[in-house]
């Protein structure tokens, strides 16, 4: 052990000492996940938060002329996307995050919306996560907007206003004793009536609505986070990605220079066995891959507030990750001859391995096809290892098949490339 | 003791070494000679172990074969690549090679340090590699191979691309190692190298063993006679002799005669004879 430890941390010194590859193996990492991170803020979990039009559920209640009148109202704004839909469904559908919010319009909306003069306003309910204030304020004007718009077009027409003025004669000659006299004035001039409010049934019985258009209940529904809650959550598992792919490709590269400086000759020519050069090699590459991806998370998480839902499954999944791509460093370094052909093979299959697994472009923003596709890259399984222990709060039963996939690719990649080398310098 | 038996060593339908047997004795400085592409690496890279023979085999102090990486703690190889590295500095890659044969603590300074001065490279100890010079580069690679005091060195063309200063050096250093009672392997182009340095020395073309002796014995097996160069007024005058004294002792009253040179078969007249005047690739 000792040996290995010799030469390892030799390894580790040389890269110390190469400021190239010391930028690419630690910097570029992290330029990577910050500069994905800002592209990507705010299009990482709130998708329609930003859209033109609030895309919203309206359930019905009422079910009456005067209440699909104000559906319609809604259905044609052009801040409003609505969709009409149970209550059961709306409620559901806000609390996954699939609809900013809902729109309940009671029963007895039409009622009080006919009973102006005599009732309560109409009762319409927002249903809304509470963390989304600025949606959920925007949505409270529109509804007051269209309710007032609806209110004014009662006012304008004569049919409509006489309606509501026999309903109310109606509904206030029903009342307890008393009311018919002011109401018979108010209707035989409303300017007198208006003078003389505080004699009014309506104020006395804590029903005068003042002409409010609506009266807006607010219920929050709290939402199950099935997104990531930020971009930087999304794009610093990546950067550990392309961290680890630099770390596998420069180690991949450092055992080619070895080879062609003739340094591996002279290690070859001492007393070593192939399991002291190649296991000295695999810690060094494990050792910079872990250091390289513990210094990305945490920047992510000092200086980009990344939350982690377990610091002990995302360690975790970074030794499983760094374990599985030492192996394929092995494979590598024995595929090129050359320092320039390993190079090239390395970042060439890497880079197509990361794009199809979710290295560039968000697992999360690929269409059905491509997300199918990346199950065959290691750099899917390692984001989502590491992703499941930061925002998807995976369960260890969820994170078992990654870690599975990323265990036998590396342990097969570094089978093959270990017997590679052993018949390569052994003949 | 380093005993080659009846090797034999092919790479696809090359041969490029068949079937040579030879002894190395201890406490010798042993050349090998040959033409580019004679077999002189392959057979260099199975007694370190490197390359294992088809068949035959070889044995090292009656240990075993070099295969073993046990048996390999008692070699010190300086390959023709300087196989040294870059970005660490002379006493860093002393260290680290020091290491890997074993040494700790005091006993490894102890052995830095003198692989230093053995080379005389202690001033420059702390410099990175990549700063050195052909010629101080040569001699950190000699002091590498050196470093865990091995029985056995093996020096690859270990003068190739220095100074004249440097080249007197490394002549120097392995002068006093056969004192100190190392057994040298010795593989050179350098026919002179041979002669200056080598107890033994054996010439290998195609794969064989062509001669193996001291280089004395060589020059008279296979030198032929020697050439005495008559100096004239009109020119210079060629005669084979196999005895010179007596032959210019007869030659001396010949007219216009202005004096003598007498030209003695060398190693390299034996190499010639041997490996022939064709280029190789």
């Amino acid at each position: 052990m000792n040996i290995i430890w010799t030469l390892a941390m030799k390894d580790l010194r040389i890269l110390l000492r190469d400021k190239a590859g010391f930028f690419f193996t630690f910097f570029y990492p992290m330029l990577v996940a910050v500069f994905m991170g800002v592209i990507f803020s705010g299009a990482g979990g709130d998708s329609g938060s930003h859209a033109s039009a609030l895309s919203i559920y309206v359930v019905d209640q009422d079910s009456t002329e005067i209440s699909q009148r104000f559906v319609d109202t809604l259905a044609h704004s052009e801040e409003l996307q609505i969709t009409p839909t149970r209550l059961e469904q709306a409620q559901e559908d806000v609390r996954l995050g699939k609809k900013a919010a809902y729109v309940l319009i009671k029963k007895g909306y039409s009622k009080a919306r006919e009973n102006m003069f005599t009732s309560a306003a109409p009762v319409v309910e927002i249903g809304i996560d509470p963390s989304r204030r600025p949606e959920a304020s925007l949505l409270t004007g529109l509804l007051l907007k269209y309710g007032a718009q609806d209110m004014q077009q009662v006012f304008s027409d004569r049919k409509q206003m006489r309606k509501q003025v026999q309903a109310s004669l109606q509904s206030a000659r029903e009342h307890p004793v008393g009311v018919s006299a002011n109401l018979e004035s108010f209707l035989s001039s409303l300017d007198s009536y208006l003078a003389d409010t505080t004699s009014s049934a309506s104020e006395r019985n804590g029903h005068w609505s003042g002409f409010e258009p609506l009266k807006i209940e607010e219920k929050e529904i709290s939402r199950q986070r099935i997104g990531p809650p930020s971009s930087f959550a999304v794009t610093f598992p990546q950067g550990v990605m392309w961290g680890i792919i630099a770390c596998t490709t420069t180690f991949a590269v450092s055992l080619v220079t070895e080879r062609r400086e003739g340094t591996l000759m002279r290690l070859l020519a001492a007393p070593l066995s192939s399991y002291h050069l190649l296991g000295s090699k695999a810690l060094a590459c494990f050792l910079t891959t872990i250091s390289v991806s513990f210094i990305v998370m945490l920047v992510g998480i000092l200086v980009f507030g990344i939350r982690v839902a377990s610091y002990f499954k995302l360690a975790l999944g970074l030794v499983v990750v760094a374990g599985s791509f030492v192996g394929v460093m092995m494979l590598l370094s024995v595929l090129g001859k050359t320092e320039r052909a390993t190079s090239g093979i390395g970042w060439g299959v890497l880079m197509v391995l990361a794009m199809i697994g979710g290295g560039m472009l968000p697992l999360f923003f690929m269409p059905d096809w491509l997300k199918a596709l990346s199950n065959i890259s290691p750099i899917k399984w390692g984001i989502l290892a590491l992703e499941g222990a930061i925002w998807r709060d995976f369960s260890f039963q969820e994170l078992l098949p990654p870690y599975l996939i990323l265990a036998a690719f590396g342990s097969v990649s570094f089978l093959v490339g270990a017997r590679l080398f052993r018949w390569s310098e052994h003949t | 003791m380093i005993a080659f038996e009846n090797i034999r060593k092919t790479y696809g339908k090359t041969i490029a070494v068949d079937g040579i047997s030879l002894t190395i004795t201890p406490h010798q400085v042993f050349g090998l000679l040959g033409p580019n592409g004679a077999g002189k690496t392959t057979l260099v890279n199975m007694a370190v172990g490197l390359a294992k023979p088809d068949s035959g085999s070889v044995n090292i102090s009656g240990l075993g074969s070099p295969r073993n990486p046990t048996v390999r703690l008692n070699i010190g190889v300086a390959p023709q690549t300087l196989s040294l590295y870059n970005d660490l500095s002379a006493e860093e890659n002393l260290e680290c090679f020091g290491r890997i044969y074993g040494l700790r603590g005091a006993q490894l300074q102890e052995r830095v340090a003198w692989s230093l001065d053995f080379v005389e490279l202690r001033e420059r100890k702390n410099d990175r590699v990549k700063k050195f010079s052909g010629g101080m580069k040569r001699r950190l690679n000699l002091a590498v191979a050196l470093v865990h005091n091995p029985e056995f060195l093996i020096l690859d063309e270990p003068t190739v691309g220095v100074d004249t200063q440097s080249r007197n050096a490394i002549f120097e250093n392995i002068e006093q190692l056969k004192k100190e009672g190392c057994t040298v392997i010795y593989t050179t182009h350098y026919i002179e190298e041979a002669e200056r340095l080598c107890d033994r020395v054996g010439i290998v073309d195609r794969g064989k063993l062509l001669a193996l002796d001291s280089v004395d014995a060589l020059i008279k097996q296979h030198g032929g006679n020697s050439t005495i160069v008559m100096e004239k007024a009109d020119g210079e005058q060629t005669v084979e002799t196999q005895n010179p004294i007596e032959d210019i002792l007869r030659l001396q009253n010949e007219p216009g005669l202005l004096g003598f040179r007498v030209l003695r078969p060398s190693l390299e007249t034996v190499f010639l004879s041997l490996t022939g005047r064709t280029l190789r690739d």
